[in-house]
């Protein structure tokens, strides 16, 4: 460069940004889920259940296959008073166009007209150690409202939901901690499906 | 005038992940004109890069005056510190809110937060631009330079490790005080080859080949027998590796050891970070990382929950806390990863230079010319 074009270099002309390699999706088409940690209580059965030596959890999202809503990794049982972390967080496309289906199915999770009532069910799973031939086993669920977020216009910022074992669903076993980037989706899809009803 | 789009130039781009500021923190990348880094430094919120021609970039969180441009405004693009360009920066030091800086002819500068007299200025108070610590002058050559939560080290060529601020958990090796504000050498009276100041803690490694740690003594991450702990205000010997120590890395409440043969890793390991699997959560005895699949490991680096590696033919694996996307493995689904994974972003570059910070990592990789697919790993 010439002693000029030095002169009227600014910094940013220093750097060279490609152009953005990909436009972020807007808030009200996509949806954040993520697991982020797990404790029982130390009176819970589970704590000396000798059975369960390793955890994962897992929920069910329409057509999304097990395998992508599922923590990729089993975690050793926490120990009376531990925390395990498994931060793991999944964005969901809820494209207008592309995932109607999804936005439909997401809207009678609002109105409750789903299986759960709508709620987003997560799934403890003891995952038997691989020498062990054993089948995986629920060991507890942790319900989380969608109706909620819709609600109060808020995302699910680190909320801790009650574990319960599922034989009795009365007593917490534990406590899941998750966030649920939502707010604007649930916004945007329950105004587009009540706005339909009445075309 | 547009870039043409994609093409990292064969000279190389810095590709950010997490937290960076830059990008609205989604994972991007950059480089410079006629010019490459040399050198990065990742804090708790910020960063430095040291270019090929000698020249001192910094952006992210700025809350005190920590990139030293003249003010206290988050920077969210890579921005030369002009105040120092008559200068030739070699080295740079990102602690949790201040930075240090040095030149090739041996001059440190500091800049930011001051509680604890890190700045080594002989006072607490902050500084936003970089100012000169008068205690190093040109007889000391510069090697090295750390910084902690408060705390700061440069060690010299001779192996004279020189430490400053913070001392309450006996972080910069000292006995009875809970900060200094100049700096003062830290002396086991053997010469000294690499240090790393983490949060809270910090870690040296000997000419000799000896790991020694020293500060907070919880959960481990000295790497010391719980009898030993009592004395953890000053530097001792890190028993149990069985190799000489090359490296040492410091982060937020674990310490990773490069050894010639292996990696070794040890305190928190809750969110993976020590790389040591999905049931070793803490472990105060140094334990070596496998599932690196034989690759022989040339540096390491820690961020505050999170551990990068890069191997010999350039490729990266991370492991640890994976919030905000900063191991760099992946745009929209991410998880703690508690094994060294595989950074399959980098399989066609050579990964030159990596740093880890709070919620960070910038990658300094250039493309790999020769052949670039016949470096997959055999499953
Ligand atoms: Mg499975
Ligand atoms: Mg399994």
């Amino acid at each position: 460069a010439s002693e000029v074009s030095e002169a009227q270099t600014t910094d940013s002309d220093e750097i060279v940004t490609p152009v953005s390699q990909k436009c972020p999706k807007a808030g009200s088409e996509k949806m954040c889920i993520e697991i982020i940690s797990l404790a029982f209580h130390p009176e819970a059965e589970v704590m000396c259940d000798e059975n369960v030596k390793q955890v994962y959890v897992e929920y069910k999202f329409y057509d999304l296959p097990l395998s992508e809503t599922e923590t990729p990794v089993s975690l050793r049982k926490p120990r009376a008073g531990e925390e395990i972390h498994f931060h793991f967080s999944k964005v969901i496309d809820l494209d207008p166009v592309e995932q109607k289906d999804r936005r439909q199915f997401l809207f009678a999770m609002l109105t409750g007209q789903d299986p759960e009532r709508g709620h987003l069910k997560f799934i403890v799973v003891s995952d038997p150690m691989d020498e062990e031939k054993k089948e995986c086993q629920e060991v507890g669920y942790a319900y989380l409202e969608l109706w909620q977020i819709l609600e109060s216009g808020r995302d699910i910022q680190e909320q801790e939901l009650d574990i319960v074992s599922p034989e009795d669903q009365a007593t917490p076993i534990g406590r899941l901690k998750v966030s649920l980037q939502a707010a604007a989706a649930l916004h945007a899809i329950y105004k587009e499906m009540t706005e339909d009803v009445f075309l | 005038m547009r870039e043409p789009e994609e093409v990292v130039p064969d000279s190389g781009a810095v590709f950010t992940f997490g937290k960076t500021k830059f990008a609205e923190n989604n994972p991007s990348k950059f480089w410079f004109k006629n010019d490459i880094p040399i050198y990065l430094s990742c804090g708790d919120e910020h960063t430095a890069i040291i270019t090929g021609n000698n020249k001192l970039f910094m952006f992210g969180s700025n809350n005190w005056g920590q990139l030293g441009l003249g003010s206290k405004s988050t920077v969210n693009k890579p921005t030369c510190v002009k105040a120092l360009k008559l200068e030739k920066m070699k080295f740079a030091a990102c602690g949790r809110n201040h930075t240090l800086v040095s030149t090739e002819g041996g001059k440190v500068y500091a800049a930011g937060g001051n509680t604890e007299g890190q700045l080594g200025l002989g006072d607490t108070e902050e500084r936003n631009t970089f100012h000169l610590i008068s205690f190093f002058t040109s007889q000391h050559k510069i090697k090295q330079l750390s910084a902690g939560s408060n705390t700061s080290a440069a060690l010299t060529e001779d192996g004279e490790l020189f430490m400053w601020g913070d001392n309450s958990e006996g972080q910069i090796g000292l006995q009875n005080i809970t900060s200094i504000c100049v700096p003062h050498q830290v002396t086991i009276g053997k010469p000294i080859s690499w240090i790393s100041c983490g949060y809270y803690h910090s870690a040296f490694v000997t000419t000799e080949g000896e790991l020694y740690t020293f500060g907070e003594p919880e959960y481990g991450k000295l790497g010391l027998p719980e009898k030993l702990l009592i004395n953890h205000k000053v530097p001792q010997l890190v028993p149990g590796i069985p190799q000489k120590v090359i490296q040492v890395a410091c982060g937020g409440g674990h310490t990773v050891a490069l050894t010639e043969k292996a990696v070794y890793t040890f305190g928190l390991g809750q969110f993976g970070q020590l790389g040591l699997g999905t049931f070793i959560f803490e472990t105060s005895e140094p334990k070596a990382v496998e599932n690196i699949k034989d690759q022989k490991i040339s540096y390491v680096c820690c961020g505050e929950n999170h551990t990068a590696l890069i191997t010999d033919l350039g490729l990266m694996y991370t492991f640890g806390d994976s919030r905000h996307g900063k191991l760099g493995l992946g745009l929209e689904s991410f998880a703690n990863q508690f094994v060294p994974t595989l950074c399959s972003n980098f399989l066609k570059f050579i990964v030159q230079l990596v740093a880890c910070g709070g919620c960070h990592m910038l990658v300094f990789a250039t493309p790999r010319l020769d052949g670039a697919e016949d470096v997959e790993l055999d499953e």
